[in-house]
């Protein structure tokens, strides 16, 4: 029973792939179909759409809006940085929709009034971040400094809000001081950028997206009583939570290194070290649910996946369409093996064939983000982003909720019996 | 600045640089086609730079696994033990130590090291005495523990937390289920002994996260 609801799940989001995104899944020609008229309101991420239901949902919406915050706010400043107002006008446009998805979701939690006040923080949150990158583009100091004074004082008042909003649940200067750190990464990464440090740029942009997460588990909680709070960070919770954000994180990183495509080697290279990093530690939590074995194998069906992407990406970067063909058909390939590997781990309970449309859809949003990048269309790219990171949080969720059905079956059974004579107990 | 010159001039920047993010002519498209005074201003032949560099991009590959542990030192309480390996009883409990001195670890589960909890159980005592995590129960926040590796390598564990459970209760989830972190979960027996069973009614649990 369980696993035909699963199975309807999975089907369920492929389908709403299909039917929400149109080209994503229909059209795999590289043909762009034109963007919709509002990008706006395309796109919107399934946590911040309706109310959540249980509080592990809320901890669920908190982290992934605010790890697409950190990266939608890292790309922005970068536009500014490089000067290219286009995509920088989309990515401001996806970072406002992201916001609004935010703002529903702390007035669910935390009721209409403190959502006004959040949004009021959260502009000026927004507003600041842009003010710093426009400082560090113009290569002025001055404004540098008063921007990262208002964004540290943008990192107190949200710990003041907090503190309020959640009754006293949380300390004023511990709230405050993870966004200190969040503002601290988005700074340092804009900074290290304009130097052409890339290297540094993207390692500081994954710790502040990893770091969201921490964040969003910790705003989630701090709406609860500590009695349910317990229940949203229990073991099961962090493994769902930890392989949301990898498998987050992987479709992230191979946008930015598919718009690194088009920048210089040094930038590409940067941007793939992190692809590379995310594979590594993708491979690492393979290994504690699996086995090393287990986990080698799944290493290597994902490094197919992700080279076969950026061949496609490489492909229509340089225009070619055979090229793109090639790639297309390999990443089909790679996709029924991938998905073949993960119906094996959760011994079947997912099938094969929806796993492969999952990872069908996956690979598709990146074909058409990479092609609407391609042909400048910066507001069709945004909306693939979105909801390709969208739909990877999905395949995320119901894939872990298959291996923990698994896995759980799978566990030492109770305490050990682990002593012997009885003096123990009797020692002073 | 006070709040509401502060939100005048927040607005003021939030339009000019919705309109006009870098004071540029709206003529510049695309992600590096200009830049009049940034640092990151981008030739055409750095955008070939970074197609050529895509075309060579090779992922991650050869996953080489964590060599098994084969000593544990806890200086605090004077442990140094080398680890037998421990699979599952029959009754699917973690098998335990076959010698009172030597302490073992599951090897059906993490890797110290490894994403996961390492979990590594040594009895309290014997018939004729202490056994090698007698003084398991003395651990406190911020106590060492190293674990060395068949390689020579080592690593090393802060403890958070020494938690006394009824075995009836034993929090399984908390000392077997997968976790991303790498953590370390060392087991004995505490408690009252149980003279009819010949076994303690609870076990010690101390939890350890890597050292960072």
């Amino acid at each position: 029973m369980r696993s035909r609801t699963s199975l309807i799940a999975l089907i369920t989001f492929v389908v709403a792939t299909a039917v929400g995104c149109g080209p994503a899944t229909a059209d795999r020609s590289g043909s762009s179909a034109p963007p919709p008229q509002d990008h706006q309101h395309a796109v919107r991420l399934a946590a911040g759409a309706a109310a959540p239901t249980s509080p592990r949902q809320l901890r669920a919406g908190f982290e992934q809006l605010l790890g697409l915050h950190a990266l939608l706010a890292v790309r922005q400043m970068r536009s500014v940085v490089t000067a290219a107002p286009a995509f920088g006008q989309a990515a401001g446009v996806s970072l406002q929709t992201n916001t609004d998805e935010l703002t529903r979701l702390v007035s669910s939690a935390y009721g209409g009034a403190q959502a006004d006040r959040f949004t009021k923080l959260w502009q000026h949150h927004l507003v600041d971040l842009l003010a710093y990158a426009k400082a560090v583009a113009g290569n002025d100091p001055s404004a540098t400094n008063t921007a990262r004074s208002a964004l540290l004082a943008d990192a107190d008042a949200y710990g003041s809000w907090l503190a309020g909003a959640s009754k006293g649940r949380v300390q004023a200067d511990d709230a405050g001081a993870g966004v200190r750190v969040h503002v601290q990464e988005l700074m340092a990464q804009a900074d290290a950028y304009a130097a052409r440090d890339y290297q540094r740029a993207y390692r500081i942009e994954r710790q502040a997206y990893e770091h969201m997460f921490t964040a969003g588990a910790g705003l989630a909680k701090a709406s609860l009583t500590p009695e349910v709070a317990v229940g949203v960070d229990t073991p099961p919770e962090q493994l769902r939570s930890a392989f949301a954000m990898l498998l987050g994180e992987h479709m992230e990183l191979i946008v930015d290194a598919q718009r690194a495509t088009f920048a210089g080697g040094s930038e590409f290279r940067a941007a793939a070290a992190q692809v590379n990093a995310n594979t590594a530690a993708l491979t690492k939590a393979m290994a504690a649910l699996v086995g090393p074995a287990k986990a080698a194998e799944f290493q290597s069906a994902w490094a197919n996946h992700v080279e076969g992407l950026m061949a496609y990406t490489a492909a229509a970067a340089d225009n070619d369409q055979t090229a793109k063909t090639v790639a297309k058909q390999n990443l089909d390939g790679f996709a029924e093996r991938l998905a073949l590997y993960f119906s094996d781990i959760v011994k079947n309970v997912l099938a094969a064939d929806p796993l492969t449309q999952a990872i069908t859809a996956h690979d598709t949003h990146l074909i058409n983000h990479v092609d609407a990048y391609a042909a400048k269309d910066y507001p069709k790219a945004q909306e693939m982003e979105l909801a390709g990171y969208q739909q990877m949080l999905a395949v995320a969720n119901t894939l872990v909720s298959a291996i923990q059905r698994t896995v759980k079956p799978q566990l030492p059974a109770g305490g050990s019996k682990t002593g012997g004579g009885g003096m123990a107990c009797r020692r002073p | 600045m006070t709040a509401g010159r502060r939100r005048l001039a927040a607005v003021a920047g939030a339009v000019a640089l919705l309109v006009l993010p870098t004071g540029c002519s709206g003529g510049r498209e695309g992600r590096y086609a200009g830049v009049s005074s940034t640092a990151a201003t981008r030739a055409p032949e750095q955008e070939a730079k970074g197609l050529h560099a895509a075309r060579g991009f090779r992922s991650v590959r050869g996953y080489r696994t964590t060599p098994v542990p084969v000593r544990v030192e806890i200086p605090r309480i004077a442990v140094a033990s080398t680890l037998d390996r421990l699979g599952r009883a029959r009754d699917r409990t973690v098998e335990v130590p076959s010698r009172w001195e030597v302490a073992g670890w599951y090897a059906g589960g993490t890797r110290p090291g490894d994403p996961g909890s390492a979990v590594i159980l040594g009895h309290v005592d014997s018939k004729s005495g202490p056994a090698v995590f007698y003084r398991l129960g003395e651990l406190r926040r911020g106590d060492a523990v190293t674990i060395r590796r068949a390689d020579g390598s080592s690593v090393r564990f802060v403890v958070q937390r020494t938690e006394q459970y009824p075995k009836r209760r034993f929090p399984t989830d908390d000392v077997y289920y997968p976790t991303l972190t790498p953590a370390l979960r060392l087991v004995t027996c505490g408690g009252q002994f149980n003279y009819a069973t010949g076994h303690y009614r609870s076990n010690v649990i101390v939890f350890a996260t890597i050292e960072r």
